[in-house]
């Protein structure tokens, strides 16, 4: 009764192993095959929406920041309604990043290894050693600006798993028994705060979305059906943003209460 | 039978789940000893090892290459205790000073900074603010050390082949999961591999007797022939000469000692 996020430097390590791990344990799996159903159901372009879990907002590639926070946000809703389902093996969502603070959830990230990884890519795509060192650095060097940009966080700092395991010497079969063995371990059992926290999250990230439609700015946080949105406006724009606020975050399911704290907006002001 | 190194941040339990792991597996457990040695052997105070290891090197001591030294003294001493294999080393570097023995299973041990928090005001008796402080500055120390001398972040996952997280975990699961690795195929050791720390001991060993005078060469060895590399051309004296034979009269394990000048080391080379 747990929720394992598996992330890693290679996509296809990331899904292999997770497929196995979801296989020896029984559990559902949540890939990024929602992204398509992610699309259809906030009516988005499934190519931007791609777009946006990979690359970070830029003028030239035509996907604001606003536009980008959004599409973000609608994926962490989705991921976090298939997570209050427990039993489940995530990747791919960059759910290691927005996850935080649940017990019951075990992040494992899983390197490639830096030989063994680069030497099967080099054979599969025919290309030397070192073309294929530079195009994962950059690679790296892209998820890193990403995760950094989307959550304020390094997806490469250890200290934000429950383990690590190198493929450089250790089998993939060796790692899926690991990570097996440990999602055992009674701290990642589910319990009433923790499947509690999670909803508070599910709840946030709904309420997040719808707002962040029309706005940007925006930090929500939710208990138990009472909603914290704290925003930023100018003294003129200050009381139509609350009462806007207030109304689209109390026509969310699940939300009883709203409150809004606003900070002076001091650069909408002064111009 | 293979080498365990268990990297951590201070006060994150990695002493205890070492002193396990080596209980368990009935392998050695070696830590300051390393320091103690190279210090009887180098005639070096002990705490100015402690230092290069620890700190990272200042402005004027990247010119003086005395941390160079230093570390080469105990990559040497360490490289040494770790021929015979079946060892747990829980000081610091580890990871790095071992780096290119392939039955080495490098492991990092990660606490979550709350609990290293509480175990600092609980040792010093400090407020949680103080405890907080001196955890940064250490982790901070260790980061400068890590990219000054190899260029890299003792953050980074992929130093190492396991990295565990005590805080869900605990010191007897991290234990567990380092004992089954160990167990795997690829840490054993085999007639190859231990060939392979044989000859970096004596790479470790002529580096460590010529760093001195020499900071920027680069030592490799096979089979016992050893080579070493110099960048500038000019600087095969009389003096490395002299020293040269020294080494090969007092070093067990060299049958062939050559001189590459003008020749960058190669990437293996300690």
């Amino acid at each position: 009764m747990s929720i394992i996020i598996i992330s890693s430097d290679a996509m296809e390590i990331e899904e292999t192993i997770a497929e196995k791990v979801a296989e020896a344990m029984g559990y559902s799996r949540l890939g990024h095959q929602i992204l398509a159903d992610v699309a259809a159901k906030y009516q988005i372009d499934p190519v931007k929406l791609n777009e946006a879990m990979e690359t970070t907002p830029s003028l030239f590639k035509n996907l604001s920041a606003r536009q980008w926070r959004h599409y973000l946000a609608c994926v962490e809703a989705e991921v976090y309604d298939y997570l209050l389902a427990d039993n489940i093996v995530c990747w791919g969502l960059a759910a290691h990043l927005y996850v935080t603070g649940i017990s019951h959830v075990m992040k494992v990230r899983v390197l490639s290894g830096n030989s063994r990884g680069t030497m099967e890519i080099a054979e599969q795509k025919g290309i030397s050693l070192q073309v294929v060192e530079k195009l994962r650095a950059g690679e790296l060097q892209q998820r890193k600006k990403w995760s950094l940009a989307a959550y304020n966080y390094d997806e490469t700092d250890l200290s934000r798993y429950d383990l690590v395991i190198n493929l450089d010497q250790i089998d993939p079969e060796e790692a899926v028994k690991t990570i097996t063995g440990a999602i055992e371990y009674r701290k990642f059992q589910v319990m009433t705060y923790s499947m509690k926290c999670l909803s508070n999250l599910a709840l946030s990230a709904r309420v997040n979305v719808t707002l962040l439609k029309s706005m940007a700015d925006i930090n929500v946080q939710a208990r138990d059906g009472s909603v914290v949105v704290s925003t930023k406006a100018s003294a003129r724009q200050k009381r139509k943003k609350i009462a806007t606020i207030k109304e689209l975050a109390g026509n969310v399911d699940g939300v009883s209460y709203v409150e809004v704290h606003v900070k002076k907006n001091i650069l909408e002001e002064t111009a | 039978m293979s080498i365990i190194t268990i990297s951590r941040g201070s006060y994150s339990m990695g002493k205890a789940v070492a002193m396990q792991v080596a209980q368990r597996l009935n392998y050695r457990l070696i830590s300051r000893e390393v320091l103690l040695d190279a210090s009887s052997h180098f005639h070096v105070p002990e705490i100015k090892l402690i230092k290069a290891i620890h700190d990272a090197p200042g402005i004027l001591e990247r010119y003086r290459h005395n941390k160079q030294s230093y570390v080469a003294y105990i990559r040497s001493v360490l490289v040494e205790r770790v021929v015979d294999d079946n060892v747990v080393y829980h000081g610091l570097a580890g990871h790095l000073l071992l780096k290119g023995i392939p039955q080495v299973l490098k492991v990092r041990i990660n606490a979550d900074l709350e609990r290293r928090v509480a175990v600092v005001m609980e040792r010093d008796k400090i407020s949680a603010s103080d405890a907080r402080i001196l955890i940064q500055e250490d982790d901070k120390q260790r980061r400068k050390w890590t990219r000054s001398l190899y260029g890299q972040d003792p953050w980074d996952t992929s130093l190492y082949d396991l990295s565990i997280c005590i805080h869900k975990l605990s010191i007897e699961n991290a234990v567990d999961y380092i004992c089954q690795a160990a167990d795997t195929r690829r840490f054993q050791s085999t007639e190859k591999n231990i060939q392979k720390v044989k000859d970096m001991s004596v790479a470790c060993r002529v580096k460590a007797d010529l760093v001195d005078e020499f900071p920027n060469i680069g030592v490799t060895c096979e089979y016992g022939n050893v080579l070493i590399y110099m960048k500038g051309k000019d600087q095969v004296t009389g003096k490395l000469t002299k020293k040269l034979n020294l080494i090969r009269e007092n070093t067990s394990g060299i049958y062939h000692l050559e001189t590459h000048a003008g020749v960058e080391p190669p990437p293996d080379a300690v």
